[in-house]
């Protein structure tokens, strides 16, 4: 791997902690997305979020369908996660 | 960071915080279930009381108590404390 330098290497999950305290996206394996305040996370990559929105997509349509003051989020679950996004990273910008 | 952010609060800190309290808990499937968290273990397995089953936005079912076994679970909220 080139790009990963000795002494400059990012884990995983080195990613995910470095995002402790901020805004993050999640998408889920199934057509959800929730974006939240990451607060903490473990081994499994369970994670707390604050202030957390949760969205479901149908067809090209995104709708919000709850909001989370306080959540736990099974890692069993998450397809991906991006920090620090106000707009969906996950969808292309409308035309 | 520049706002006063609370302490990090690991997954098993939020546990401990809930247990007693009003949770949602949503599963995979799209179903809700809204009650008391009366206890869980590390695979997400879930005794509540009070148990109303949603879904759709519609109550579906009062269960009184349930068990709901940990791999349906997508995520568990706690509902804001009153006052």
């Amino acid at each position: 791997m080139a790009s990963a330098a000795a002494g400059s290497t990012l884990l995983p999950l080195a990613l995910v902690d470095k995002c402790t305290g901020s805004r993050i996206w999640v998408l889920m394996q199934d057509n959800r997305e929730i974006v939240g305040t990451l607060r903490g996370f473990d081994e499994y990559v369970n994670m707390v979020l604050d202030d957390a929105i949760e969205y479901v997509t149908v067809g090209t349509t995104q709708t919000e369908v709850a909001r989370l003051e306080q959540m736990l989020l099974n890692g069993c679950n998450i397809a991906a996660m991006v920090p620090g996004s106000e707009a969906s990273p996950f969808r292309e910008p409308a035309e | 960071m520049a706002d006063a952010a609370p302490a990090k609060r690991t997954p098993s800190d939020f546990l401990k915080d809930v247990i007693g309290r009003r949770v949602v808990v949503q599963l995979r499937t799209g179903t809700t279930f809204r009650g008391v968290l009366a206890s869980l273990d590390g695979f997400m397995n879930i005794a509540m009381e009070q148990t109303e089953e949603w879904k759709d936005g519609h109550l579906s079912s009062k269960l009184g108590d349930a068990f709901i076994r940990g791999n349906n679970v997508l995520y568990i909220s706690a509902v804001k404390k009153r006052g």
